[in-house]
């Protein structure tokens, strides 16, 4: 049987959301998506994590997870038993440019869901003993995630990569000790000066027909007020760290294997050159067990389950972050192949590589785009980042027209060969391992 | 809201099964295969070879060389993967639809025509990649071992859930070429497979496309072994416990459940809801809300075919917390739940969340494809996609009661301790 030919995709743009306000000034993005019978409401309020308070790192994050945690109306449990029955789940989270709260739930309870969210939003009370009771477990997550290779290893790399002034060289969601020190009235403060509808952007994507989503979310997002918000300043990219471009090695003991990053800040996606050549540099370099580093650090050498890279646009700058994990034996070579691999690329792609990078960016949008939530998430992304409705379809056109060139271009304003350096595994085997091999100064650190 | 996704079906004149589900929303196919070998197929001294065999799958065949497959997919818009489980083998990918018949093509020929690609050094280097999957996925997570323990503790030595997807390093290493050519002969062909196509195309043409490239595959006509019958609940408690460098005690609380399709398995799935699958449940509000010895609760079942399914709770324990109190709480609300059954609001609550998980997993074309599948090789009925909810819908309370006391009983429990190791000398409770 002879190979079949392809038949040309469809043209296909992101789904283009209908534009309209609430009474009280909250913009509304609606995306009807035939079909998608589970609904996918999102909120997001503009607001900088460097205005926490000083010695406060964390309360944005301890205040979005408080905020379904009593209202003047429900108790805690209350309110968790009506979200429950209802069919609907909630969660909120915040990055650098602000607060993310998200719902689903089947299309027939949207009106109570938005209900639920907006007293969520608008009335929380954050009872003492949910206060205190939801510390005592962000402080046990802290710890889980300590004893988490991967999670240890974004860590000390945002240490590393970052200025030590700069908020980002912290943990987004706090250190023990800052969390330990929150109180109630923290949180309530917090959430009076950061949470309110002046510039904050409502999406519900699903499958909108028999509904009047405007009325029901105008009857309820549409009626939150706050006479104490205010409105956050405009979110700046990180300040990298002078002294960046080193080694650091978070001693894990007994490790069987070595978890390694690698990274140097980059661009969000507001960027003047342009976002289209960075998710296509991501493919081509990292994104496959074809890419280049798994090319030869799974396929040829078999030391790895898959070596990844990706460009991560915060709100405001952002990081191009290589990571996996190799066993403990192979760390040295693993880690020269992976700084040579990267460096390499500085000297530009293949004409194959562009074709195949540019048409798997490309063809694979309608698939990665194809439900409520997903369709939800990235507008939700999209606004606050202060980018148009149309950017994801617009940047698509741009990635039509890369050229082997033109990503080259991109990929050395990026990398300039400096590399931040973590790798969190059994010292006494690594560090030796890393003589000769990497540039710099090597640090050992403890887990 | 009733369900009706289409489904057409088909069985070629080799068995393989095929079920086409139209939906024209995205531009988009696709392809999903079940093939009917999982671990619970593998013999004593090569466990986690049907994984290891699921990774040369992309190494190559007769038309395609190594690493072609994921290649020539990606490049035209697909998103692929495979996965090995318990019961199954499952091959996907999502393509713009003028992809797929390269899709089908790609996936018949390794699928038919494996074997004469095979090498020594794919299957060494896929050896290597797999170990380090373990070492990622297992040996180097904080609790990464503890459901190996569990399976161990639950099914008897030498049942086919006693040991784990991802197998052991000494099996890995004894795999040879030779086990790969009887695996394949054993295991892969048309009518131990059921191939599911879902989107941006019409019927017919799926039909007549799945013929062309699937059609010429033989069959094997060797009858599958007949499932084993329902293991009985244990009749006394196990006990399980590892000091481990962990952050927290964690507790995994585990039982036999009845087979997958059964409607007392849909009943103990509820039961576990109400004790610790939803955020109201009854060990969330006991022990993470009001007396704080648990800073989280987790309760799941997973349907099996062979003989038996597993359910567990997870309970992982607040630093300053004692394990055991947390434990005997779990006992009081078992015993509870079996008397007195779950409340009108309990039922509700895990109904409504039931319906919305599966509702959002229908909503995603990769997934609805992936569920017509699993249902048609493990129950050889595609229609549960449209009915699963009406089966969930039809519990009631007494059902989940009567559940509880013959699944759930206390004295039925295996109990795996993952315990900080900052407290060695204290005597471990055996």
């Amino acid at each position: 049987m002879t190979r079949p030919e392809v038949a040309p995709p469809r043209p296909w743009t992101f789904p283009a959301p209908r534009e309209t306000v609430l009474r009280n000034g909250i913009r509304v993005l609606l995306h009807d998506l035939p079909g998608q019978y589970v609904h996918s409401l999102r909120v997001v309020i503009p607001s900088s994590l460097a205005t926490e308070p000083p010695g406060l790192d964390g309360v944005s994050a301890m205040t979005a997870r408080l905020l379904d945690e009593g209202t003047s109306e429900h108790t805690a449990e209350e309110l968790a038993e009506l979200m429950e029955r209802n069919g609907m789940v909630l969660g909120a989270a915040v990055s650098d440019g602000g607060y993310l709260v998200d719902v689903d739930v089947p299309a027939s309870r949207l009106s109570t869901a938005a209900g639920l969210l907006t007293a969520a939003l608008s009335d929380p009370v954050f009872p003492e003993t949910e206060v205190r009771r939801i510390v005592r477990s962000r402080l046990a997550e802290i710890e889980q995630e300590r004893a988490s290779a991967g999670v240890r290893a974004a860590r000390e790399m945002a240490r590393t990569l970052w200025d030590p002034a700069d908020r980002a060289a912290r943990p987004g969601a706090g250190s023990a000790d800052s969390v330990r020190a929150l109180t109630r009235d923290d949180v309530v403060a917090h959430h009076a000066r950061t949470i309110g509808p002046s510039g904050a952007t409502v999406v519900l994507a699903g499958d909108l027909s028999d509904l009047d989503p405007e009325r029901i979310l105008d009857e309820t997002l549409g009626g939150w007020t706050s006479s104490t918000h205010e409105p956050a300043p405009a979110a700046v990219a990180p300040v990298p760290a002078a002294d960046r471009s080193r080694v650091v090695v978070v001693d894990r003991p007994g490790s069987v294997q070595t978890e390694i990053v690698v990274a140097c800040p980059g661009p969000d996606r507001s960027t003047p050159h342009g976002w289209a050549p960075h998710p296509v540099l991501s493919f081509v370099v990292g994104g496959s067990p074809g890419a280049r580093l798994d090319a030869v650090l799974r396929e040829d050498k078999g030391y790895t389950y898959g070596i990844r890279c990706a460009f991560r646009p915060r709100v405001a700058g952002g990081s191009f972050v290589t990571s996996g994990s190799v066993r403990t034996e192979v760390t040295g070579e693993a880690v020269q192949l992976v700084l040579g691999i990267l460096d390499d690329v500085r000297d530009g792609l293949t004409d194959a590589e562009t074709r195949a990078g540019v048409d798997y960016v490309s063809k694979t949008a309608p698939g990665r785009y194809a439900t409520a939530d997903t369709v939800a998430d990235e507008s939700a992304a999209l606004a606050l980042e202060g980018l148009p409705p149309d950017f994801t379809t617009c940047n698509l056109r741009a990635v039509a027209e890369l050229t082997p060139e033109s990503l080259a271009e991109a990929y050395r304003r990026t990398v300039t060969g400096e590399w931040s350096v973590v790798l969190v595994g059994d010292a006494e085997s690594v560090v030796p391992a890393l003589d000769g091999v990497v540039p710099g100064t090597v640090t050992t650190v403890d887990v | 809201m009733p369900l009706d996704y289409p489904i057409h079906r088909r069985t070629l004149p080799n068995g393989l099964r095929v079920l086409v589900s139209p939906d024209h929303t995205v531009p988009n196919v696709t392809l999903n295969l079940w093939v009917g070998v999982g671990s619970r197929h593998e013999e004593t001294g090569r466990t986690g070879f049907a994984h290891l065999f699921e990774h040369l799958m992309f190494q190559g065949s007769r038309d395609v060389r190594s690493g072609e497959h994921f290649e020539a997919l990606m490049a035209e818009g697909g998103r692929l993967n495979a996965t090995t489980w318990f019961d199954r083998t499952n091959y996907f990918e999502t393509v713009p639809s003028g992809a797929l018949e390269l899709a089908l093509w790609l996936e018949a020929d390794r699928h038919g025509r494996l074997l004469d690609a095979v090498t020594q050094e794919n299957l060494d280097n896929q050896r290597d990649v797999v170990k380090e999957e373990k070492r990622q996925r297992y040996d180097n997570q904080p609790y990464g071992t503890a459901l190996v323990d569990v399976y161990a503790a639950v099914f008897p030595e030498g049942h086919p859930y006693h040991h784990p997807t991802i197998g052991s390093m000494e099996d890995l290493d004894a795999a040879s070429l030779q086990d790969v050519h009887a695996f394949f002969r054993r295991y892969y062909a048309p009518d131990n497979t059921v191939l599911t196509v879902c989107g941006d195309v019409e019927p017919e043409e799926a039909f007549i496309l799945v013929e062309r490239h699937f059609g010429p595959l033989d069959a094997q006509r060797r009858p599958a072994r007949a499932d084993l019958a329902q293991l009985e609940p244990l009749t006394a408690p196990v006990r399980v416990e590892r000091r481990r460098s962990v952050p927290n005690d964690r507790l995994h609380v585990a039982f036999r459940l009845p087979v997958d399709g059964t409607d007392e398995l849909v009943a103990a799935t509820v039961a576990l809801d109400c004790l610790g699958g939803l955020s109201t449940s009854r060990l969330v509000r006991r022990l993470v809300r009001r007396e704080q010895v648990a800073v989280g609760v987790h309760a799941t079942a997973w349907g099996f075919v062979d003989g038996v399914s597993l359910g567990f709770v997870v309970l992982d324990i607040a630093p300053d917390a004692d394990p055991e109190t947390a434990e005997l709480a779990l006992v009081e609300e078992l015993d509870r739940l079996a008397t007195d059954g779950p409340t009108a609001a309990e039922l509700e609550a895990s109904l409504a969340q039931n319906e919305r998980a599966w509702l959002s997993a229908l909503a995603s074309q990769e997934e609805r494809a992936d569920l017509i599948s699993r249902s048609t090789l493990l129950h050889d009925d595609p229609g549960i996609v449209n009915t699963h909810l009406d089966r969930v819908r039809a519990v009631t309370p007494e059902r989940v009661a009567e559940a509880t006391r013959r699944w759930l009983a206390p004295d039925s429990r295996a109990v795996v301790a993952y315990l900080t190791d900052d407290v060695a000398d204290e005597e471990a409770v055996a």
